[in-house]
């Protein structure tokens, strides 16, 4: 088994919605004092549009009775005063959130890569990909479209009351319980019982994404297998499924929508018959236009809660998305002990180790002893499927023994700092992955500093100097997605170029030899003997050419290992 | 360039055609809908001015109240209309997207793997689900909005105009205002939409390429680097969609702008009016001055409303462009029904493959690929093409495959020329195994039924036992049912070939293309692949790309290929 990574067998336990979205909210605390500061315009805006709204009516109403109750000036400032603050309010509201979601993807990619040294196991990249860019992006509504108009709403209430309650305590109570109704109770009801439809609605999205990127990226496969009508019809009743839960939402949304229209013409309603005397509501005329005015601004926003409701549950669905990649991994750092650096140049010592990838699978290692001195040149042989990758795995802490010790100089691999474990590896897998950038860039990766002679040389070493020095843009030549633009061969030694370039003591080299012909194999073998001098180099193969000079030849072979000699 | 751009517009332009179309009740619906708000507006201010009246010393009237009535009337008829036009919107745009995601899926398919070299799979991933989800709203919202914006207004002024010729002057002038500032925001809204989806496609496919490496960056202890430089493009995406933002709010300021100052000026008329009225004591016009002035107040929002979601939905124009470029960067689909003439099938027993002066060039920079290759391979024989890594033993393959075709020569199977071939049929001549087989994340079972899901039980066991996968079903946990993960995960890189094999087995194509099949198996496993592989070449015609010793295993012909020439031939290749 190459480069597998346990079979996660933690009891994997998900939060709630609430909690997700209460442990997102915690992960915001750098921005708090931009979202808090966006509140307050957004409260500011609102009372000036109320303001805005009462003046303009009055102005006109107090005509009758040959007075001018507000004057023009005073109006041409709350006018221009609403405006501004409204465009601010939504700016910096705006910005907040998105510096929000920027710091929340970077988390997520932190706590992605935490977990992930073996690689992303049965987690399916397309699916991680959903989490990072739409999950996260249906999260700036928590803000924009909850919080924020739920602070307003929050405002709105006791203005209500107060400024129509001064006339008449009924009426203030009837619009008030119709605002709460439309602000606070329908959403709330909608956002309940359209939880499970929103949850799936974001499942279909990200199931979507999946289909269609397997269909991208087993084009290969699926034309030669002449499978074009079968993956598109299956990607085609995935979308059907997702529009058609969209359509339902549309639905709901619709009703929703009328409703809250609905309610806030009841409103105006109750207004109106306070004004002409029906309903046992009476107010005078004057106050009447004035409240009339200020109903028709309030339930506008209360309308986008409404709508908030509906996204609610997409939004927890999404947080509990997001927030499920933290909880997922289990942390490899054994707590409680103090982690050492590693040793500058170790010997090795595998002690009985017993060890599988899961429990529903067959031992990879029962009880192999293994020494690697410092400095020696050790070659690891044995037919595909014996373990040569799961030692390197367990070697990088990638993965952890079931029983038995490996020791670095005598210390406890458990008790070393994975970081500085890792600078002390490296590593070229079967799996080692080229980047979609450029040829310096993807070997830069190996060592950030490293000069132009350094990357030169390491490409010479790796017997590739020659293809990167005849590619017209040389170093700058972009590999394309998994080094597509190069054939399969050249990119390996790429990789491995890049493995030299570390100035790791100790190498782990799975098969670095090949896509080279014989004679380069053995001339290139030649050149590594010479420029790993002075490190340890574990050299993972199937067959020796006898070019290779080794201390030390190990054969794997049911679950242990022997040693036989140069 | 620009003739990218006319494209552009005129793909825009076909969408816009069709939208249209379909958004026809939307539209209707969103023309009875603010009718209902002016008839509402009618009857609160005859309401509110026969109240008002009883403050003035003139005589005092009873109210009549169909106001009230009239009032429920239309916010009963107004909420039918919203609904209608919400459900219709989004039906249309749903039909859009689903309409334009399947021809998207048919360009990728019709482009291939060859469309891989130059495009990042993440991106065209993007292509198929967000951009397409990001046109929803130019066909729920913007084409609506796009008609609504003009009809709309003009439709509530004339009534306006009936009440009150001086308040339609001003209604209309500020009105004006609009379009005007929406034409000095709109270019520099399109252009920062566009980068704003560019930066978001960047995002996307940087991810998605570290995300496939992840072991890689950790294992190199680089994480940090990568988080900071995903940082940057997280970051470079709050800019551009802050950009956007900020050109779409200032658009809506201006409108807000525009409605508050007819507010004000409608407000100080009315009222200046009202007072003259009032000292010139003409009490009988004092009623209908004042209810005219609060209609025209109360309809000030109604009449902006439809050119505040035209603003809103300017955004989703952009997007609209954006996709477009996106989709004409991919061949046109081509439709499977409709072959071009002189197509043909050809017999599927015994199937000689040759190629003839065949040219191809990946990248005029880097110089031809493969120089005037020539061969031939009659039915049921094998051809080894040996050469190192980069000589072209791939884009040979590639070409047999009809990934590409050749830049000059011909490819011919059984003497026609492959692009004159069925697709189908040719892809149900050749099976091909490539260095890394891409397996699915599933079981195993429908990875091995890819090539053939209507395969019964007993081919299927046949094809297992042939590739020798049934040797290490009985390590894995579930057998045939084991999951596995995405690029076979769970299996090791030979298991993963023999997969691979199978499905070869279970296709059961007269030709047979293999391309370094054990390029990273050791000589035992790959010894038993290459046992497997003779069964399975039995009566084939053989291309086996491949510079492994154990190749004699499978004796035919041999060429030498260097740098895209060949250099020798064996046999009678």
């Amino acid at each position: 088994m190459d480069q597998s990574s346990q079979n996660k067998n933690h009891t994997k336990y998900m939060l709630t919605p609430w909690q997700a979205v209460r442990h997102i909210l915690a992960l915001w605390h750098a921005q708090a004092a931009r979202l808090v500061i966006g509140v307050v315009l957004a409260l500011l805006a609102l009372c000036l549009g109320f303001a805005l709204m009462q003046t303009s009516g009055l102005r006109v109403a107090g005509t009758v009775l040959g007075s001018v109750l507000v004057t023009t000036s005073l109006l041409r400032w709350v006018g221009a005063g609403r405006v501004i603050l409204r465009y601010a309010e939504r700016l910096f509201a705006h910005d907040a959130m998105f510096r929000a979601l920027a710091s929340l993807r970077v988390w997520f990619f932190r706590s992605l890569a935490d977990g992930a040294a073996a690689g992303l196991g049965f987690k399916r990249a397309g699916d991680m990909l959903s989490r990072l860019v739409s999950d996260i992006g249906t999260l700036d509504g928590l803000y924009l479209r909850i919080l924020l108009p739920f602070a307003c709403a929050c405002l709105t209430v006791p203005t209500l009351l107060l400024v129509l309650g001064k006339h008449n305590m009924l009426l203030g109570g009837g619009v008030a319980v119709l605002f709460g109704c439309s602000a606070f109770l329908i959403p709330y009801l909608i956002a309940v019982s359209g939880r499970k439809e929103a949850e799936k609605l974001t499942r279909d999205l990200a199931d979507l994404r999946i289909g269609v990127l397997d269909l991208v990226s087993g084009l290969r496969e699926i034309r030669a297998f002449g499978a074009d009508k079968r993956v598109l019809a299956h990607i085609r009743a995935t979308d059907t499924v997702l529009l058609d839960g969209q359509m339902r939402l549309a639905k709901r949304a619709a009703k929703a929508n009328a409703l809250a229209y609905l309610l806030g013409q009841s409103a105006i309603f109750l207004v109106l018959a306070a004004v002409s005397g029906k309903l046992f509501l009476n107010i005078t005329p004057l106050a009447g236009v004035g409240c009339l005015f200020l109903v028709t601004a309030a339930f506008e926003s209360a309308s986008t809660l409404t709508r908030a409701g509906l996204q609610a549950g997409a939004m927890g669905a999404a947080a509990q998305r997001v927030m499920d990649i933290a909880t997922s991994e289990p942390h490899s750092h054994t707590t409680g002990t103090v982690l050492q650096e590693a040793p500058l140049h170790p010997s090795i010592h595998i002690e009985n180790l017993y060890f599988r990838w899961s429990e529903d699978r067959p031992y990879v290692f029962k009880g192999l002893t293994l020494n690697i001195a410092a400095g020696s040149r050790v070659a690891l042989l044995g037919p595909s499927g014996v373990g040569k990758s799961s030692l390197a795995a367990l070697l990088l802490k990638a993965a952890r023994p079931e029983y038995g010790q490996i020791t670095f100089d005598g210390i406890d691999l458990a008790t070393i700092e994975t970081s500085s474990l890792r600078q002390r590896i490296a590593w070229l897998s079967q799996a080692t992955h080229l980047f979609d950038d450029s040829i310096r860039a993807n070997l830069l990766l190996g060592r950030p500093d490293a000069t132009e002679d350094d990357l030169w040389r390491a490409l010479e070493d790796a017997a590739v100097a020659d293809v990167v020095r005849n590619l017209p843009e040389g170093l700058d030549t972009w590999l394309g997605e998994g080094g597509i633009k190069l054939s399969g061969g050249q990119g390996r030694r790429i990789a491995l170029a890049r493995t030299l370039l570390t100035q790791a003591p100790v190498l782990i080299l799975d098969e670095p030899a090949t896509g080279l012909d014989a004679q380069t194999e053995h001339d290139f073998l030649e050149t590594l003997n010479k420029v790993t001098e002075g490190r340890t180099v574990i050299l993972i193969a199937h067959r020796l050419t006898g070019v290779e000079k080794l201390d030390c030849i190990w054969r794997l072979s049911g679950g242990t290992a022997a040693v036989s000699l140069t | 360039m620009s003739g990218e751009k006319a494209a552009v517009r005129a793909w825009t332009r076909k969408q816009s055609l069709l939208g249209r179309r379909a958004a026809r009740p939307v539209i209707l619906l969103g023309l009875l809908s603010p009718l209902c708000g002016v008839g509402q507006a009618w009857c609160i201010a005859t309401l509110l001015g026969c109240a008002l009246m009883s403050l003035s010393d003139g005589p005092v009237t009873a109210c009549p109240s169909w106001p009230l009535y009239g009032f429920i009337l239309f916010a009963l008829i107004r909420a039918i209309c919203m609904m209608g036009s919400d459900v219709a919107a989004a039906k249309s745009g749903i039909n859009a997207r689903q309409r334009l995601r399947n021809s998207v899926l048919h360009s990728i398919l019709t482009g291939g793997p060859a469309l891989l070299r130059n495009t990042h799979s993440g991106v065209l991933a993007t292509t198929a689900v967000d951009r397409i989800e990001a046109l929803d709203g130019f066909f729920a919202r913007w084409i609506p909005a796009s008609v609504l914006w003009m009809a709309a207004p003009l439709i509530i002024l004339i009534p306006v105009y009936v009440v009150s010729p001086q308040a339609a002057l001003v209604l209309g002038l500020c009105g004006l205002t609009v379009p005007f500032c929406q034409a000095i925001f709109g270019i520099g809204a399109a252009v920062a939409s566009r980068n704003q989806f560019l930066a978001m496609t960047r995002l996307q496919a940087r991810f998605l390429d570290r995300v496939k490496g992840i072991a890689t960056i950790v294992l190199a202890g680089r994480t940090e680097d990568e988080t900071r430089r995903l940082a940057g493009a997280a970051e470079e995406l709050r800019l551009r969609t802050m950009k956007v933002l900020r050109v779409a709010f200032l658009s809506s300021a201006s409108i807000d702008c525009a409605m508050v100052v007819a507010l004000i000026v409608l407000a100080t008329l009315t009222g200046a009016h009202a007072l003259a009225q009032k000292e010139a004591g003409a009490h009988s016009l004092l009623e209908p001055m004042l209810r005219n002035g609060l209609f025209v107040l109360i309809v000030i929002p109604e009449f902006f409303a439809p050119l505040r979601s035209m603003a809103l939905a300017y955004q989703d124009r952009a997007h609209a462009q954006g996709a477009a470029t996106a989709i004409l960067d991919l061949p046109d689909p081509v439709v499977p029904a409709v072959l071009p003439e002189g197509t043909r099938t050809v017999t599927a027993n015994g199937v000689t493959v040759a190629l003839d002066d065949v040219c191809f060039t990946w990248d005029p920079a880097r110089g031809p690929a493969l120089q005037n290759i020539s061969f031939t391979v009659p039915a049921g024989e094998t051809l080894i093409l040996a050469g190192e890594s980069g000589s072209g033993k791939s884009t040979i393959m590639e070409l047999l495959l009809g990934f590409i075709t050749p830049d000059s020569g011909r490819v011919l199977l059984n003497g026609a020329p492959l692009e004159t071939l069925v697709p189908d049929s040719l892809c149900r001549m050749i099976s091909w195994i490539g260095q890394k087989p891409v397996l699915f994340a599933g079981s195993l079972r429908d990875n091995v039924l890819f090539a053939s899901p209507d395969a019964d039980e007993e081919s299927l066991q046949a094809a297992l036992k042939a590739a020798a996968v049934d040797e290490f079903l009985p390590l894995l946990p579930n057998g045939l049912e084991t999951m596995i993960g995405e690029g076979g995960f769970g299996l090791s890189g030979g298991q993963a070939q023999r997969i691979a094999i199978a499905r070869a087995y279970l296709k059961n194509a007269p030709v047979l293309l293999l391309d370094e099949p054990t390029a990273h198996l050791d000589p035992l496993t790959e010894k038993s692949v290459f046992l497997s592989l003779q069964r399975l070449a039995a009566q084939k015609t053989v291309i086996l790309a491949t510079h492994s010793a154990a190749a004699h295993m499978l004796n035919g012909r041999r060429i030498d290929l260097q740098r895209g020439v060949i250099v020798s031939r064996q046999g009678a290749a």
